[in-house]
């Protein structure tokens, strides 16, 4: 459309002259050379991509797990890719926190400080923490992080958030509206103690039926035994520092046999936190019974860390509920069929 | 007694029983006939719920075999390679310490699944620069972007946000506030609600897309309002438990100002704080 419009254009105006001839000899020259200037500015913007608004960071490791004696160094280093076409200043800082949600996820407050943050320093000659630093285009750069603890460090869990953000030294922006700053994280989870090990007290809580056919009495539970039961449940860490959730969801029949087994999803629990309990695919643990499956039965969570055990357990009732509902109505429906039947042979026989 | 026996007794009973109970009526031979079939339904009813409960039977079987023994100490319970349409996971559950190393005082395991290929955690904005332009009151502006998390080897991430103020006059105190959505129902920075009624005015937020809240953020017409830094905690915008891979959501921002409006340039800071769940 364009080159239409440019052409015709030219040719117009050559019109208006009355050399037109030599006009239209020059024209279709000049038409390649556009094409081709048009050409290499497409080709060069797709070797080169332009995305001067865009943001894209990885960051790697996405956790780190440091189990360290008061006195030792460790250095890991982080790698950050910036993953865009246009050179980008970032910021690195270190944000400590104590809690997280039941799925693991950092309740961060971006202005919380703590005094054992001085543990940690960045080995880089060019890069500090809190200050900014550019990355080229479609490049990567490292950070790497050291961790001293110092021989009277307290023996206690560190918990701190690795947040590279998108920083910004231009001033304000030109325009109206919003300038969005991005932040990427990395978590870090540190124990100092003096045993490679320490303590862990695990408890598993509510591990609850949650759907499927149930009826509750009590502290039983009674549900179908064709229809899928799905369990939810959570474990408490009450000790002082954080443990990982290696473990089986069980459900055993009356000699105690497994007749289902399901592994637990590995993750970390906080010191003095909650968290879910998942199945090897981040849902809730599903057992499907079937016919045979009548009586109670034990749903077991095992939870094994290093050096202790958790286990807790709930009973459930399993019933043919749904065939003997099926059983009846059919009765019902047979009932009333021969009912009708002999009633109108009755009526039949009368007449 | 077998299963086989007791339904064979069940039949002889139910028949007899009501071929006696016949017996008192005058119409014997028709009764009998109508009876037949339904023990003989009966019967198939049965035979059905036998075929469940013996092939039921098979399979627990094979479950408690004398080859199977659950130890908690060294067997591995479940591993290899997961994979479904959205992800794929190599696990090892309930084997010993793999894939870390010990040194003279620390151990160290990076990344989700230590023993896993790792991958970073990646965040990406397709466009940091929100520029609404010229502002006409009562006529809402829409802009957009597009927030896009691989979780590598995390398992599971959010994604929060909060602005650093209302926009704001860049010369002044003058904000435009944010937005309480309509007034049949205000929404709130944790609530989406519809915000379809040009004459309600201020800033807020809709989230459409992959781990978004569909439960809050219904349809595209339901917005919500940003949290403030050292006001308000960051409301979560996108989160999943569980791996992700490309994970995309689309932010439409909308603002509506009234004719009071002071005229000026209205400026604000927006964060978006992606983090992997540990």
């Amino acid at each position: 459309m364009k080159k239409f419009y440019l052409k015709n254009h030219s040719c117009h105006s050559e019109l208006d002259s009355e050399s037109r001839t030599p006009g239209f000899r020059v024209k279709p020259g000049m038409t390649i050379v556009f094409l081709i200037f048009l050409f290499v500015i497409l080709a060069n913007a797709g070797i080169h991509p332009v995305n001067a608004a865009g943001y894209g960071l990885s960051l790697y490791p996405p956790l780190l797990r440091v189990h360290i004696k008061p006195g030792k160094t460790i250095t890991q280093v982080f790698k950050i890719d910036n993953l865009i076409g246009e050179e980008k200043i970032f910021i690195a800082r270190l944000v400590p926190f104590t809690d997280a949600d039941l799925f693991g996820n950092p309740i961060l407050n971006l202005k919380s400080t703590a005094p054992w943050l001085s543990y940690f320093s960045l080995t880089n000659s060019s890069i500090k923490l809190g200050e900014p630093f550019t990355i080229k285009a479609n490049s990567s750069e490292q950070l790497i992080l050291s961790l001293t603890v110092p021989e009277n460090a307290a023996l206690k869990d560190l918990y701190v958030t690795l947040l590279v953000s998108t920083y910004s030294n231009t001033g304000v922006p030109n325009y109206q509206g919003t300038q969005v700053s991005a932040t990427t994280g990395s978590n870090l989870l540190i124990t100092i103690a003096s045993e490679a090990y320490p303590p862990t007290l695990l408890r598993v809580e509510n591990i609850t039926p949650t759907s499927g056919w149930l009826f509750k009495f009590g502290s039983y539970y009674l549900a179908d035994s064709i229809s899928p039961v799905s369990f939810t449940a959570q474990v408490l860490n009450r000790g002082d520092f954080a443990a990982e959730t290696k473990g089986i969801f069980k459900v055993a029949g009356q000699k105690a046999e497994p007749i289902y087994l399901e592994g637990v999803l590995p993750v970390n629990v906080l010191a003095k936190t909650k968290r879910v309990l998942q199945n090897n695919h981040g849902e809730n643990f599903v057992f499907t019974p079937n016919l045979g499956h009548i009586g109670p039965f034990r749903a077991t969570i095992s939870i094994k860390t290093d050096n202790a055990n958790a286990e807790n357990s709930i009973t459930i009732i399993f019933l043919p509920l749904k065939v003997s509902f099926g059983l009846f109505f059919a009765s019902l429906f047979l009932i009333a069929i021969y009912q009708t039947t002999k009633s109108k042979k009755d009526t039949l026989d009368t007449s | 007694m077998s299963s086989t026996q007791t339904i064979s007794n069940t039949i002889n009973y139910l028949k007899n029983h009501r071929c006696h109970s016949e017996l008192d009526s005058e119409s014997r031979t028709p009764g009998c006939r109508i009876k037949s079939g339904m023990t003989l339904i009966i019967f198939l009813i049965f035979c059905v719920f036998e075929f469940f409960t013996s092939a039921s039977s098979i399979s627990a079987d094979t479950l408690t075999s004398p080859a199977f023994k659950v130890k908690m100490s060294t067997i591995n319970i479940t591993g290899g390679n997961k994979s479904s349409s959205s992800y794929k996971l190599t696990d090892t559950v309930g084997q010993t310490v793999q894939g870390r190393f010990d040194s003279a005082g620390y151990i160290i395991k990076a990344g989700f699944q230590y023993i896993y290929p790792l991958t970073a955690f990646t965040f990406t904005i397709s466009d940091l620069d929100l520029d609404f332009g010229s502002l006409i009151t009562g006529t809402p502006s829409l802009l957009t972007n597009i927030l896009t998390v691989t979780t590598g080897s995390a398992f599971g991430y959010t994604v929060k946000t909060i602005e650093d103020h209302p926009l704001r006059l860049v010369s002044g105190s003058t904000t435009i506030p944010d937005t309480s959505c309509d007034l049949a129902q205000p929404c709130t920075q944790t609530d989406a609600t519809p915000w379809t009624v040009n004459s309600r005015y201020g800033f807020g937020y809709n989230i459409q897309g992959t781990d978004v809240d569909v439960a809050d953020f219904v349809d595209n017409t339901y917005f919500r309002s940003f949290p403030i830094q050292d006001v308000d905690q960051p409301a979560t915008v996108m989160s999943r438990a569980g791996v992700a891979t490309d994970s995309a959501a689309t932010v439409t921002y909308k603002v509506n100002v009234s004719g009071s409006q002071a005229a000026g340039i209205y400026q604000n800071n927006l964060q978006y704080i992606a983090t992997p769940s540990f």
